[in-house]
């Protein structure tokens, strides 16, 4: 896998991406309707069990003074909800490709990057429903949403970089189909999605919940989005870290299982 | 003439688990260790094909070719040894694999041609011809779920070829769609190969490889048996084939007639040798042996030679030639004798029988007595069931030189 491939299959890469955006909502009434529906829906519902059950507050927006909280829930699941569902359907794809991947030679790792790229479309699709939603409420959102595109990008190395060992690993191990599915409800809870970091009193479980991997994303979204305002410097290295060094170790493992999977499906 | 793929020394093994982890349990369990013996698909194989050729692949089921075409598609890697492809490639391993159902035959179209490697302007400036060769303008819009399975097929292919590939392998995917179809594809190998490009064929479909390639390799359990001139390639491995005693047993020969004279057992003689295979043009002698339990007039003896299609080729009788002994008693052989036996390649069964005079009364009849086949041998003929050895003369005014190999 180099970059160069990349580029040189650029079109197989358009048009598996195209793909994946046509098939996805096939044989449904409501269509595209559902990739809406569904961070909607669960921001109902959460927001029924923390507002009403739990009795919670919002938090503060600052500088924006927003405080509704499905605003702040919806501003960390939307980009939470593109990673998981990448690395989910990257899985599926890799595995579902099999008869592809018995015949043809092509570059696999583009099954990946298709996946990934469909989602990033649907991310950017629910981030302007994010916008329009806070410019309801009074927050100026607009110049957010291109000021988060970098952080966008980052988030889809730090992605891609998990849904190409995965999917990679689970051609030789169907468990880690399975493991995905704890492992992400793990870290979307560790995320601080629902919650501030702060009303962790433990001070190392709160640098965790700020500071690991996915967590580092959302607030990243929080304080754009949310907060209305720039993340610091810190942020912005820890998250280049993170995201290059998962996708490095993605990209390797990747490439060096990629060339036996012919003869593992 | 530069080679246009090398294949050198590639060997490619497969583990073959006795207890395969499936799950990262079993695998921990095992400590990563898995019990697994090597099985070796292609054992140290090297050739060249050259430019320009249209060369052949040969071998049973398991011989390791399509591990070998997999191999040289870049699709499985082997452990050792390496092939070097120099020309721009398409594999034809499996047509339609990567349409996806739900899209249009256009779609389908676009997205088949960009993973076998194309960019968009080109399949855009061929789109057109893609669609007139599988003949499927009226459905192209059409999601190819709602295709027939020929349809899928023309489809496919039509994307396949239009790939512009210098060097072309080709599965065992010419026994799909109608003959139609099919003529039209041999069509498009023949033009293929007439530009100059190169193809390898991978099949077991000993004709196409006889008529259509330059040059073959025939492969038996991964290694590299012979390489040479379709032709004698060809002769070689049915011979092979048939020398295979797995396919000589035959049920028991089926016995009839009231048995005071039987024929206990024929054999096959070619200079005096016992065997079960002969050529073209050879000597043979099937030699019947009798023993006669009481004294019996006038018997005839008959030989009925047979393709084990059934067609019965010959059936000669010792009455046709006044060979009628007034009796027999006791026991003894009878020699049918051919001196340049004109059977032509395949797998033949011979019946015996003896009949009174009358050939009417049945003392024995043995269906399928012997069971022997028949190898390439001076005639080249290969269609029909005997050679009639004809001489061919060709005259006229514009009669070029006779007798030159077209190049």
């Amino acid at each position: 896998m180099s970059l160069r491939t990349a580029v040189a299959h650029r079109n197989l890469l358009y048009l598996l991406s195209l793909k994946e955006l046509r098939t996805r909502y096939r044989k449904s009434v409501l269509g595209w309707t559902w990739s809406l529906l569904n961070p909607i829906s669960q921001m109902l519902i959460y927001s029924f069990v923390f507002l009403v059950v739990f009795g919670a507050t919002a938090p503060i927006g600052d500088p924006s003074g927003l405080q509704i909280y499905p605003l702040y829930f919806l501003s960390g699941l939307l980009p939470f909800q593109f990673f998981s569902m990448s690395v989910t359907t990257s899985i599926g794809v890799v595995e579902g490709n099999a008869s592809l991947i018995k015949k043809v030679a092509f570059p696999h790792e583009h099954l990946v990057f298709s996946v990934v790229l469909a989602q990033v479309i649907t991310l950017l699709i629910e981030l302007v429903v994010l916008v329009v939603a806070l410019m309801l409420f009074g927050q100026f959102a607009l110049p957010w949403y291109f000021a988060s595109l970098p952080l966008v990008g980052l988030l889809m190395v730090f992605t891609t970089g998990v849904a190409l060992a995965l999917s990679a690993a689970n051609v030789f191990f169907r468990d880690i189909n399975y493991l995905w599915g704890i492992v992400s409800q793990l870290l979307f809870y560790s995320s601080p999605i629902l919650y501030t970091p702060d009303v962790i009193d433990n001070p190392t479980l709160r640098a965790l919940t700020n500071w690991g991997p996915m967590g580092s994303f959302v607030r990243a979204f929080h304080e754009m989005y949310y907060d209305g305002r720039m993340p610091g410097i810190g942020r912005w290295a820890h998250l280049m870290v993170v995201a290059f060094v998962t996708f490095a170790i993605g990209a390797w493992v990747f490439n060096k299982l990629s060339p036996r999977f012919a003869e593992e499906m | 003439m530069p080679a246009a793929l090398t294949v050198d020394n590639v060997s490619k093994t497969f583990k073959v688990h006795q207890e395969r982890a499936n799950s990262l349990k079993q695998y921990l369990a095992a400590r990563g260790r898995n019990r697994y013996e090597e099985f070796y698909a292609l054992r140290d194989v090297s050739f060249e094909v050259p430019e320009g050729e249209a060369f052949g692949v040969i071998g049973h089921n398991g011989s390791g070719k399509s591990t070998l075409l997999k191999c040289m598609a870049g699709i499985l890697r082997p452990n050792s040894g390496r092939i070097d492809v120099n020309k721009r490639m398409s594999a034809l391993l499996e047509l339609g694999a990567g349409f996806h159902p739900d899209l249009s035959g256009r779609d389908n179209v676009f997205l088949n041609a960009a993973i076998l490697g194309m960019s968009r302007p080109e399949i855009a400036k061929r789109f057109d011809e893609i669609v007139e060769f599988s003949g499927l303008e009226q459905f192209i819009d059409t999601p190819v779920k709602a295709y027939s399975s020929g349809m899928y097929v023309r489809l496919a292919f039509a994307v396949a070829i239009n790939v512009d590939p210098e060097m072309l392998l080709i599965d065992e995917i010419l026994a799909v769609g109608d003959v139609t179809f099919q003529q039209k594809c041999m069509e498009k190998f023949v033009e293929f190969r007439e530009e100059g490009r190169t193809l390898v064929l991978v099949t077991h479909d000993l004709g196409s490889v006889r008529n259509f390639c330059d040059r073959a390799v025939w492969l038996e359990h991964g290694s590299l048996v012979s390489e040479g001139a379709p032709t004698e390639l060809v002769d070689q491995y049915t011979e092979s084939m048939l020398a295979d005693p797995s396919v000589k047993d035959l049920p028991d020969g089926a016995r009839r007639g009231s048995g005071e004279i039987r024929v206990d057992r024929v054999d096959l003689l070619v200079d005096g040798e016992r065997t079960f295979r002969v050529r073209t043009g050879d000597a043979v002698t099937f030699r019947l042996h009798f023993t006669a339990t009481e004294r019996v007039k006038n018997p005839v003896f008959s030989v009925r030679v047979a393709s084990l299609g059934g067609a019965l080729i010959s059936a000669p009788c010792t009455r046709d030639v006044d060979e009628v002994p007034s009796y027999l008693e006791g026991s003894g052989v009878v020699d049918v004798t051919m001196p340049d036996v004109s059977l032509l390649p395949g797998p033949h069964v011979l019946h015996s029988e003896v009949t009174g005079y009358g050939r009417q009364h049945v003392f024995d009849h043995i269906q399928n007595a012997l069971r022997f086949d028949v190898l390439a041998g001076t005639s080249r003929e290969t269609d029909g069931l005997v050679t009639l050895e004809p001489s061919w003369t060709i005259e006229g005014p514009g009669v070029g030189p006779i007798g030159q190999v077209p190049t």
